[in-house]
């Protein structure tokens, strides 16, 4: 559905003209008019209006009853008032029944001093109370989940919280039971509302009904500031405002609604994961190994250490930069490599290389989706990415595309997908197939010849793939959300030309509200690549004058061409495959640098220094988010006494090392990056501000390097190879660290689990909840079988990044044949 | 006795009735014949325009001007038949559905027809279990002789009905309430606009009617707008099947002419309060309708006379309410109907039907002061005209012309009443009042 164009209308409210865009509610069409409306149950971002609190009735000349602001689309010529007596009475009325039944214990509420009910009830109502009976009384509060409180007492039944779970995360779980005064929210059976978005139901309650179970009783409105910056746990790089207090202390977590980035939601990792800010555990000093442990040193020791190090390891460096650098910490990483130690080699892809050309041709604006088209495309393609656990926000913004503008989905995965109930087709294709499904679905979109071929080699059903094509067809404008995982591995290279060839099929190139959206595996994927953190490319996407190693090809450099390894927000043992390579990899080199929040096992065992990290809210920086948009990280609280800035440690390394990188703030590296990135020309960090700025959208935009897209002469997707079992694996939301470290998440934490279709359950014996080993030449992971009818015969899918058990003991960048075996429950020593 | 006009209720104690081969036998059908072989789908709607035939289920919109609404176009169009009947006090669509559900079938079949509606319910309150089976069964019938399905009568038009039983709330009469539950949702009801013409049963366009209404249509069709208009009054075409009970000596479901006076039916059809008691209030359209007095019965009983007296025709149920009953217990009825039926979606309604029902509990035992007897005024007048649904005013109308035509008598109950909790209280020592102030 093409995004409509509003005109401008004029209309008269309280006696002034003002003018607003035709058919904008007149609840928000009366604030251009500086004229408040009070309301409640309002929230566009939750669909249509319900109109059930009623606070916000004006009257409008010509309309015999008063109406719901809210929901009367404002038309040339209206007259309105809000002020008249009968507005006022009603205002009046409407505050009253509200207050029948609330308990008023505003002094104990959590919301008390930013609670809208409190405000209106001043500013609207009467001011007096002549309500003497008894009031309605439930339990208070219950734990609604492990993160949420509800009070339905303080409830007032305004439809927020249950809109948001029908209508926003479609998770279907609150709902309203009883009816009358005794109605009251709650889950069908009363189990707990746990869902990945159900924290945004606190900040869309009105009242102190629901709060999080982290924040209540912290602090009150007047002990805490808020201060603004991004999340940085995963590529969605939601705007998040921190709570604070004392300058200290993280409180809480808030949505700073940015409808080009999130729309205004957060996942509950974003909202509750702040709490490993202060866990216990958190390296807050350098480290130095001696006498085989890690111990606390002075920043003098640990600096001495790391700079003599690389400066004996010279161009037999390497650095692994993880997802959650900055562009800033990235920029000085690839150049204290390359320029201080000699040395090509830097990557922070972990799934293998990426062909110079595709980079820059993904990179090209015109073939570049924004957030925002998903929402109004003709059609999306959610491709071999699971966004609920990878891009959760983005989850969202589909649903939304589809429930309201019927967006046509279409979803094309390995695993089963959230996402597949509102799909228009379903696609599945064996893991690590997506070339062979792009090349089929390239056929059914065109002659269809070779369809049936291609389609077996996917190990996909012709019929899907020719009901995904139907769909994709002239639906309009497709944006295409893809994968990191499709680009990985031995074949990534020719996946990535069978994606940039639909690209051309569908247009991409020439259609506004169409392109390619890349779900990267790390946060800041797309600026660390940008500024010159791979491989192959320097900063700018120009080719780099020596070509490095690949993560995959470091670890197997290990010890003969490679000697020290900086770390960089990354422990490869978690998140890089084939991790018995990277396990003799760091057992056999000389150092290993670190910069880290947590000592993963990786490090514990295998760093010898360590560099306290700052956490996401202790820092300064930049990165781009995967459609482009360049946005800061901004310092929310101080940073504990030993932590020092990671720019300032990497500035500080090179100029130990003998040759000073001249930076001496971290604006100043950002400006070091707009100079070296020719695309990011003219940014600056005001211009980027509180929302951040998309770079295709500035006049660098021109200087992305030329590419062009391949014109035939594609290769041929390899037959699939026979194999009674194929391995499939995929992050989980509630894997990594900041879920580890904290309380409150804990009780989420992944665990392996170890999916299988029902027919191969039954064919290996093996049932839900049976411990199963998964094992691929001489490796073994151990897990707990889950059996579900929506996974394809044939494959077997793993959690990556879990604690212990890690899928990537048996990836490797192909596709793997493993065997599923019932294991014997093995008694854990205590 | 005074007369009843049959129409609707014509052939009503004709043995069998329900079965297809007696409607048919008695003309059945031949309506429904003559709507989809000798008219267009326009010609049926302004025929049923032509007719005045108002909407029998409470708000008495004209029923052809609502098919009108009903837009053009090839998506999936609804009818729904609201058979939800739980207005207190109505009881005549029970009536038509168990003695003559090939009517009401046939109709909904001409009117979805008019409509370019293919898919019918109706949404049958679920206490009605005999109904609803006499209902599936006659659908069967129907379906078997080709006037419901695919192509009926080989027409080409197509017209699926379906007979789904609600789970026991009365807002789910409200006909937005009925679609979500329809739907499978909780029966709330949804804001408007979008009306159901434009967006109704799952978004697409839908006509609702009462049983009644639609039991009317073949009536209209067989014998032509101009027949049906020589019944009733100018704006009040037809004839009304009035349910009558209460305080009276002969309930039960009468055929009216629409605009006799309403004497004749409380009196000369229901024989009026029983000997000795004379009508100190009566509901001229259920039991949401404001009351009226002794000297309305007067008034010619129709939709725009009801109206003028500050009332209703409604569903047109009429609640007798003679002089032995205490107008304080009366209000408690009304109220506490409501707020156990208001569905708690919007404020108003929700909380002001529960401070009601407190307040005139307060009342009832005694303990309120004339200026709760104000406020109890005051939150009537809140809530009326504020709710998302009428549910509110429903029981807000009525409470209020209670306490306007019976205001002495509020504040005497609530006097004599203390006087009695008094009296109980110093009996039982339990009064701190010295003992021969009471006395
Ligand atoms: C609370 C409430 C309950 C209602 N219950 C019924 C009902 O049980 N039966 C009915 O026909 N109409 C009922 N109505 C009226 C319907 O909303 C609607 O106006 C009617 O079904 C339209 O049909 P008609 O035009 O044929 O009268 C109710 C309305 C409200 C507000
Ligand atoms: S819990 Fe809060 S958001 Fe939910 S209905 Fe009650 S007041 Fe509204
Ligand atoms: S008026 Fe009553 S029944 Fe109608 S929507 Fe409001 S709460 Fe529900
Ligand atoms: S804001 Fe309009 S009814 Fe609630």
């Amino acid at each position: 559905m093409p995004k409509p164009e509003p005109k401008l209308i004029t209309f008269e409210i309280d006696g002034r003209e003002v003018q607003a865009p035709e058919g904008m509610m007149l609840v928000d069409a009366a604030r251009l008019g500086d004229v408040e409306i009070p309301f409640f149950c309002y929230e566009p971002k939750l669909g249509a209006p319900v109109g059930a609190c009623r606070m916000c009735l004006v009257e409008i000349e010509g309309m015999p009853k008063l109406q719901t602001s809210c929901s009367t689309p404002v038309k040339d010529g209206m007259v309105v008032s809000t002020t008249s007596e009968r507005v006022k009475q009603a205002q009046n009325a409407v505050v009253e029944f509200l207050l029948v039944n609330h308990p008023l214990d505003c002094p104990v509420c959590d919301k008390g001093g930013e609670c809208p009910l409190q405000d209106i009830s001043y500013g609207w109502g009467a001011g007096r109370s002549r309500f003497i009976e008894p009031k309605r009384h439930f339990e208070k509060p219950v734990a609604l989940s492990p993160l949420i409180a509800i009070d339905r007492e303080r409830c007032i039944l305004c439809y927020r919280c249950v809109r948001f779970s029908q209508e926003i995360a479609e998770d279907y779980q609150l709902v309203f039971l009883e009816r009358g005064d005794h109605t009251f929210v709650g889950t069908h059976d009363g189990h707990p509302y746990v869902a990945p978005f159900s924290g945004n139901i606190v900040e869309l309650c009105p009242v102190g009904a629901l709060t999080s179970q982290a924040y209540r009783f912290r602090a009150r409105p007047w002990d805490i500031e808020d201060a603004g910056s991004i999340c940085t746990l995963c590529p969605s790089q939601c705007n998040v405002k921190y709570t604070t207090r004392d300058d200290t202390r993280v409180l809480r977590v808030l949505a700073r609604d940015n409808q080009g980035v999130d729309d205004g939601w957060l996942c509950d990792k974003g909202r509750f994961g702040y709490q490993a800010i202060h866990a216990p555990e958190r390296v807050t000093q350098p480290l130095v190994r001696d006498g085989g442990a890690l111990r606390p040193v002075s920043w003098e020791r640990a600096l001495s250490e790391a700079a003599r190090a690389l400066a004996r390891a010279g161009g037999r460096s390497a650095a692994i930069v993880g997802g959650q650098a900055t562009n800033e910490e990235g920029f000085l990483v690839q150049h204290l490599m390359r320029e201080v130690l000699g040395s090509p080699h830097v990557d922070s892809r972990p799934s293998g290389v990426l062909d110079p050309a595709q980079a820059r041709a993904l990179a090209r604006p015109d073939l570049t989706a924004a957030v925002p088209d998903i929402e109004w495309a003709g059609a999306v393609l959610v491709l071999d990415t699971e966004l609920v656990d990878e891009m959760p926000i983005l989850d969202l913004r589909v649903r939304k595309g589809v429930r309201r503008n019927g967006v046509r989905l279409v979803v094309a995965t390995s695993r089963p997908s959230s996402l597949d109930p509102n799909a228009r087709a379903v696609v599945r294709f064996t893991p690590g197939a997506g070339e062979a499904f792009l090349a089929a679905l390239g056929a059914a979109l065109g002659d269809g010849r070779g369809l049936d071929e291609l389609a077996g080699r996917a190990g996909a059903s012709p019929e899907a793939v020719r009901a995904a094509a139907d769909a994709l067809r002239d639906a309009g404008p497709v944006v295409v959300v893809w994968g990191e995982r499709l680009s990985g591995g031995e074949r990534g290279r020719q996946a990535v030309a069978r994606l940039l060839d639909l690209a051309r099929t569908l247009e991409l190139a020439g259609t506004e509200g169409a392109g390619l959206l890349e779900v990267p595996r790390g946060t800041n994927a797309r600026g660390l690549r940008e500024v010159g953190c791979l491989p192959n490319l320097a900063p700018g996407l120009a080719d780099a004058a020596a070509a490095g190693k690949s993560a995959g090809e470091i670890a197997a450099a290990v010890p003969e061409e490679i000697s020290a390894l900086l770390l960089v927000h990354a422990d490869p043992l978690s998140s890089h495959p084939d991790r018995g390579a990277w396990e003799r990899a760091l057992d056999r080199a000389g150092s290993v640098i670190a910069f880290a929040d947590f000592l993963t096992p990786g490090l514990e065992e295998h760093a010898t220094v360590v560099f306290p990290s700052e956490s996401e809210a202790e820092k300064d920086g930049t990165m781009t988010h995967p459609d482009g948009r360049v946005q800061r990280v901004r310092q929310a609280i101080a940073r504990p006494p030993e932590v020092l800035p990671n720019w300032q440690v990497l500035a500080e390394l090179c100029e130990r090392i003998g040759k000073p990188a001249g930076v001496v703030s971290g604006p100043a590296v950002f400006e070091r990056i707009v100079a070296s990135v020719p695309f990011y020309e003219g940014l600056t960090l005001a211009e980027l501000g509180g929302k951040g700025v998309r770079w295709q959208e500035r006049d660098g935009a021109g200087r992305v390097p030329e590419s062009t897209l391949p014109e035939g002469g594609l290769e041929e997707p390899p037959p699939l190879e026979a194999a009674d079992l194929r391995l499939g694996t995929a992050p989980s939301l509630w894997s990594g660290p900041v879920v580890e470290h904290s309380p409150i998440l804990r009780f989420l934490l992944a665990d392996q689990r170890v999916e299988l279709s029902v027919e191969d359950g039954e064919r290996l014996g093996v049932s839900t909840g049976d411990e199963v080993a998964v094992t691929v030449g001489g490796a073994s992971v151990r897990g707990v079988a889950r059996l579900r009818s929506d996974v394809p015969p044939g494959s077997v899918f793993l959690v990556e990044g879990t604690q212990s058990e890690n899928a990537t003991a048996l990836t490797n960048g192909r596709p793997r044949a493993v065997k599923v075996a019932r294991a014997a429950r093995e008694v854990t020593p205590a | 006795m005074a007369d009843q006009t049959r129409v609707l209720l014509d052939d009503i104690d004709e043995p069998g009735l329900h079965t297809i081969e007696v409607y048919e036998r008695l003309g059945g059908y031949q309506a429904l014949r003559k709507a989809l072989t000798t008219m267009e789908p326009d010609e049926i709607v302004a025929e049923l325009q032509a007719s005045g035939l108002r909407g029998r289920g409470g708000a008495g919109f004209s029923m052809g001007q609502k098919a009108s609404f009903m837009p053009k176009g090839t998506m999936d169009k609804y009818l729904c038949c609201n058979a939800d009947e739980s207005e207190p006090g109505t009881f005549k669509d029970r009536l038509l559905m168990q003695k003559n559900p090939h009517r009401l079938i046939e109709g909904i079949v001409i009117a979805a027809v008019a409509a370019g509606a293919n898919r019918a319910f109706i949404y049958i309150r679920g206490e009605y279990v005999l109904q609803a089976d006499i209902l599936n069964a006659a659908v069967a019938e129907a379906r078997a002789r080709g006037y419901v399905g695919a192509n009926i009568l080989g027409s080409g038009h197509d017209v699926d009905l379906v007979v789904h039983r609600g789970a026991g709330a009365y807002i789910c009469g409200e006909e937005t309430a009925l679609l979500d539950s329809l739907e499978g949702k909780r029966g709330n009801p949804r804001l408007k606009p979008p009306f159901p013409a434009n967006q109704g049963l799952f978004r697409g366009p839908t006509l609702i009617n009462n049983v009644e209404t639609l039991s009317n249509v073949p009536i209209v069709i067989a014998k032509g707008a101009e027949w049906f208009k020589q019944r009733g009054t100018e704006k009040s075409t037809g004839t009304k099947v009035v349910s009558v009970s209460g305080n009276v000596q002969r309930p039960g479901n009468y055929e009216i002419e629409l605009g006799i006076p309403a004497r004749e039916i409380v009196y000369g059809l229901a024989g009026g309060p029983p000997p000795g008691r004379k009508v100190k209030c009566w509901f001229p359209g259920g039991s949401s309708a404001p009351v009226l007095l002794e000297e309305d019965l007067d008034r010619p009983y129709s939709f725009e006379s009801m109206a003028e007296a500050g009332s209703m025709l409604g569903s047109g149920a009429i609640i007798v309410v003679d002089d032995s009953v205490p107008i304080v217990s009366l209000a408690l009825r009304v109220a506490r109907f409501y707020r156990h039926e208001s569905c708690g979606k919007c404020v108003p309604c929700r909380e002001g039907t529960n401070w009601t029902v407190k307040m005139l509990e307060r009342i009832d035992r005694g303990e309120a002061t004339p200026m709760d007897i104000e406020i109890l005024d005051q939150v009537q007048q809140n809530i009326m005209g504020n709710c998302l649904c009428v549910l509110g005013d429903s029981m807000a109308m009525p409470v209020r012309s209670m306490i306007a035509k019976f205001k002495d008598e509020f504040i005497a109950h609530n006097e004599r009443a203390r006087e009695a909790a008094d009296r109980l209280a110093v009996g039982a020592g339990l009064s701190s009042e010295p003992v021969d102030a009471a006395a």
